[in-house]
């Protein structure tokens, strides 16, 4: 019998209580586990070519990899990165666009230059924690606060734009232009249920153990 | 060799091993192992996120190659990850240099 022959057994039980003690954006977790059982089982396999057993050799390797406790704060380590990433990413993509957004339905077309600054200048905080968490990581740590950081930074974001989805719901008729400002509610709204979401499971993740 | 003596030189070791060309993460612990003589404990499953890390911050890139029914991911060194490697190896040499001579003096340097 070999590990890709074994529907259950301590690499799947290893794999699945893993599985259960890491949360994160869901790619990045998928990525992981399967990344951590491929290898479990190459593990097994090295066991077996040499004679061992597959349950002993199943025991082996678990053993060989490292328990729960002693992995998980590292993976999860990462995968709080990989939602603190997403929720600036989340920010910094909505927060200029629903600007963008609000201007054109209030100006109607008399854009001036400092609103587009105004736009650009919302995304940099997200900019800066995609970079922090990225190649400037090389030369310096993420900071220990930089997930709760974010984590709270998007949530205000979702609210202010739960309240800005409700102002313009109910200031929609006072304007000349009202489709695009039912247009510019259904996109405020979009981002809200967007970032929201990617700042609940951030502010989960930034409360794991990680190191 | 203990894990924690370990830690600090995981990303140079695997960045090493990663030198002649890339590896899924089952050969990239084998390699270690057969480069140490077996000497390292090292919890192999920890070297994942640290792969993960090392990706994220631009020093590796990876893809899934399929091998018949299995997938593996596999990584190989980008250009800032050579630099670093090479930053390493002379951090690495520094050190041991330094701390060699207090440990074991050449005869004739003052104690």
């Amino acid at each position: 019998m070999t590990a890709a022959t074994t529907a259950a057994g301590p690499v799947e039980e290893h794999v699945a209580a893993l599985s259960a003690a890491l949360h994160g954006p869901a790619r990045a977790k998928e990525r992981l586990v399967e990344e951590l059982r491929g290898g479990l089982e190459d593990t097994v396999a090295a066991y077996e070519g040499r004679g061992v057993p597959y349950e002993r050799a199943a025991e082996l390797a678990v053993r060989e990899f490292g328990s729960v406790a002693e992995l998980a704060p590292g993976c999860q380590r990462e995968l709080t990165i990989a939602q603190v990433r997403h929720t600036a990413r989340a920010v910094a993509l909505t927060i200029p666009l629903l600007i963008g957004c609000w201007l054109l339905v209030r100006t109607a077309g008399h854009q001036q230059q400092w609103q587009l600054w105004a736009a650009a200048a919302a995304a940099l905080p997200g900019a800066g924690t995609l970079a922090a968490t990225g190649a400037l990581a090389r030369r310096l740590p993420v900071p220990d606060r930089l997930p709760i950081a974010v984590a709270w930074a998007g949530t205000v974001t979702a609210l202010a734009m739960a309240v800005a989805t409700l102002g313009l719901a109910g200031t929609a008729a006072l304007y000349g232009n009202w489709p695009l400002t039912v247009l510019a509610g259904a996109l405020t709204a979009a981002s809200h249920a967007l970032v929201a979401g990617s700042a609940r499971a951030c502010r989960r993740c930034a409360r794991l153990p990680a190191r | 060799m203990r894990a924690d003596a370990v830690r600090g030189h995981l990303d140079g070791l695997l960045l090493a091993v990663l030198e002649p060309g890339p590896l899924h993460g089952y050969a990239i612990i084998a390699a270690v192992q057969r480069r140490s003589g077996g000497a390292l404990e090292l919890k192999t499953g920890t070297i994942y996120p640290a792969l993960n890390r090392l990706e994220r911050v631009g020093l590796l890139r990876s893809a899934w190659l399929s091998e018949g029914e299995r997938r593996r991911r596999c990584y190989e060194l980008t250009d800032a990850g050579r630099r670093a490697l090479a930053g390493e190896r002379d951090a690495w040499h520094e050190f041991t240099s330094v701390i060699g001579a207090v440990l074991d003096p050449a005869p004739g340097h003052p104690a």
